[in-house]
């Protein structure tokens, strides 16, 4: 057994799957609380990066950065994670709230719009050249090993960063007020507005945090890939989408576990199966079907009880 | 009854086969044949990768073929006009921007001739549509060896830089002779040029007794770190024949942060690009260009000292096209038939490739090898 290879590959895998969990927490609240597959929030995370690019050029540029270059990272995170928390407060006011009592397709349909809308207002705005994240002259990329382990500092920031932010949304959904109106809320919609919730600005707070999440993710993954682009967002949603059914929709604890499930998934099919790295997307999919099949409602989902 | 049924099926469908393809036939040769008034201003069409992942490739290929626009029509009374499409190269919609440029140019009836386009899966993909307008195109960068020997686009598609099977053959030559290197891992992109290549140099370096491991990944793909984990540690050289610079820039700054530096990075024509070219000390393999020609030497005194070299040959397939033009148009009318006549029978005496360009009768350039470069202090030098 080829241990270096087996750290490498799974030091891989939780950065990727870091990501993943971050969207499909997003992914997995919104569900939860709506019923509704947001499919825009692919390219809200697509958003993320790009807000996150130009805050680390309004601040001087990687190379040399008006404050600190850890400091122009925080205000990079901070301003993407604000950013896209208002853009999914928008969507949700203009593209779904009119649709909450439409057939369950209407609103579907209109997150795929939006998704559309999202790329391709980047498109038009940002271009389609790639930009460069510049990782190495912003934070330096110091690869540090132990033993056979390599870890380089963009992915150790990644791992640490959507830990804390998912123990940060655990609380948060736990322990605070607004917290239980979300649970109360998910549980019954109805039930929670006649006990004197404000169901709407509860979705509204849903949309922020999934949608702050989704731009973290969008500046992690500059930082340790080094490009973004305007169509990054469809395949990272799809994935995104991917582990919250894997780990069961509407579940937070599911959502992490499916993200890096999935992370860990490619990275072992990429580093052990034949043709890994051309057929990663099959084998994710792949599994996401067999899950499908075997445990509909997911890892640590729960089956929906029908009233009749 | 049921056999004289199926036989009178296979004969009117066998009859409907020959009759399209001898409709299309005939269509791209009445296309090609329809004559037009060439007055005062041509018009050249251009398909390159102006925006998407390639477009620092494209845009160096535009600047190029507009050079030689812009010194043609101070020199002369009639003047050439570029019809611009972009192909958008390694987009997310494939090759279907390309065909969409490919049709806008076969309708334009203006247009008499075609530079570009730039990928080797781009000219498979539009070939088609464009012999079925009857337009020839030249290619200043489509380096794929079956472009020319499968016999699709005789006739129709001829090309300013040499084929992969040239490409390989310096490739190899310089990791068995030059670097003397006995472990590489190739990496394919899943693209036709990069495969086809990917497949010669295979073949090469295995013959030479060199050990290769082979691997593909996604033009769509962004973490490589997982398939970086695979390579060993004694690996000597990496070889990844990509068309996206920005994609193998992700990957040699990734396979840096794995703390696999020391095993060294080649690439091929298609990442002849400031990003590749970014990453200290990697290798690459280029077309012929000649640094002292006078018209390179313009080139960079117009543009701020950049020579744009993976723009050349897109000069010198505009050269080709509005050479032809203008035999074609000779007394005031011309068909795209009577151009493509006239590009397959170029005679460039000089050129800025530092060789004469003539074309052999599948649309190769005759001559050219290919320079091997590496990257120092941030730009590609010639090495070998």
């Amino acid at each position: 057994m080829n241990w270096s290879l087996f750290f490498d590959l799974t030091v891989s895998g939780l950065t990727l799957g870091s990501l993943y969990a971050l969207i499909a927490l997003g992914y997995s609240m919104v569900y939860g609380i709506l019923k509704l597959l947001n499919f825009a929030h692919g390219d809200v995370y697509m958003i993320g990066a790009f807000m996150g690019w130009f805050a680390l050029h309004g601040l001087g540029g990687p190379i040399s950065p008006d404050v600190g270059a850890w400091i122009v990272t925080a205000l990079m995170f901070l301003a993407a994670m604000a950013g896209c928390g208002v853009l999914g407060v928008v969507i949700e006011r203009f593209a779904y709230r009119p649709l909450r009592d439409a057939p369950r397709i209407a609103p579907l349909i209109s997150a795929l719009g939006v998704s559309f809308f999202l790329q391709n207002s980047a498109l038009l705005l940002f271009g389609a050249a790639f930009r460069d994240y510049d990782s190495f002259d912003l934070i330096g990329v110091r690869t540090r090993h132990v033993g056979n382990v390599y870890l380089a500092t963009p992915q150790i920031l990644t791992v640490i960063g959507a830990i804390v932010l998912m123990i940060a949304l655990t609380l948060v959904v736990a322990r605070t007020t607004v917290g239980k109106a979300m649970r109360a809320t998910s549980f019954d919609r109805e039930a929670a507005a006649m006990m004197g919730i404000d169901v709407d600005r509860v979705i509204s707070f849903t949309f922020f945090i999934g949608s702050a999440l989704a731009g973290a993710a969008g500046v992690m993954f500059g930082l340790v890939f080094g490009q973004i682009y305007h169509y990054m967002g469809f395949i990272a949603g799809l994935k995104g989408f991917t582990a919250a059914v894997i780990g069961g929709i509407g579940s937070i604890p599911g959502a992490m576990l499916g993200g890096l499930a999935v992370g860990l998934l490619e990275s072992y099919a990429t580093g052990y199966l034949p043709q890994g790295s051309t057929f990663q997307n099959l084998y994710v999919f792949a599994v996401l079907i067999a899950v499908i099949l075997v445990r509909p409602s997911g890892l640590l989902g729960r089956a929906a009880i029908q009233k009749v | 009854m049921k056999k004289s049924l199926f036989a009178l099926l296979v004969a009117v469908l066998a009859f409907a086969a020959a009759g399209t393809g001898g409709a299309s036939t005939r269509s791209s040769q009445a296309a090609g044949a329809a004559l037009i008034n060439c007055g005062k201003t041509r018009s050249i069409g251009l398909m390159a990768p102006i925006t998407g992942p390639a477009a620092s490739i494209g845009t160096l290929q535009v600047k190029w073929a507009q050079f030689y626009v812009t010194r043609y029509n101070r020199a002369h009374r009639t003047k050439f006009k570029l019809v611009k499409e972009d192909t958008q190269l390694g987009g997310p919609n494939g090759n279907a921007e390309a065909l969409k440029g490919a049709q806008a140019l076969k309708g334009n009836g203006k247009v008499l001739g075609v530079v570009g386009p730039a990928g080797s899966n781009e000219v498979k993909g539009v070939t088609s549509t464009l012999k079925g307008g009857g337009l020839g195109f030249v290619s200043g960068s489509a380096t794929n060896t079956t472009l020319t020997t499968d016999g699709t686009r005789t006739g129709y598609f001829f090309r300013t830089v040499p084929p992969d099977a040239q490409q390989s053959k310096s490739v190899s030559r310089f990791i068995v002779s030059n670097l003397k290197y006995k472990k590489v891992y190739i990496i394919d992109d899943q693209e036709a040029y990069s495969t086809g290549l990917s497949d010669e140099v295979e073949a090469q370096l295995k013959a030479a007794g060199v050990t290769t491991t082979r691997d593909g990944v996604s033009q769509q793909q962004s973490d490589f770190s997982a398939l970086i984990a695979k390579i060993p540690r004694d690996t000597q050289l990496v070889y990844i024949p990509w068309q996206l610079a920005p994609k193998a820039q992700a990957f040699g700054q990734q396979l840096r942060q794995a703390g696999k530096a020391s095993i060294k990075l080649m690439g091929s024509d298609g990442l002849f690009a400031p990003e590749f070219e970014s990453l200290s000390g990697v290798y690459d393999s280029f077309f012929p260009v000649q640094p002292t020609d006078a018209t390179i030497k313009a080139y960079m005194a117009s543009h701020g000292g950049n020579g744009d070299f993976f723009g050349a040959p897109s000069y010198v397939a505009a050269q080709v096209v509005g050479r032809a033009i203008d035999k074609a148009c000779k007394d005031g009318r011309a068909s795209r038939a009577e151009v493509r006549r006239w590009i397959a029978k170029t005679k460039l005496k000089k050129t800025l490739l530092g060789l004469p360009v003539s074309f052999t009768k599948g649309g190769d350039i005759k001559g050219g090898v290919f320079g091997i470069y590496q990257s120092k202090n941030g730009k590609f030098a010639r090495i070998a």
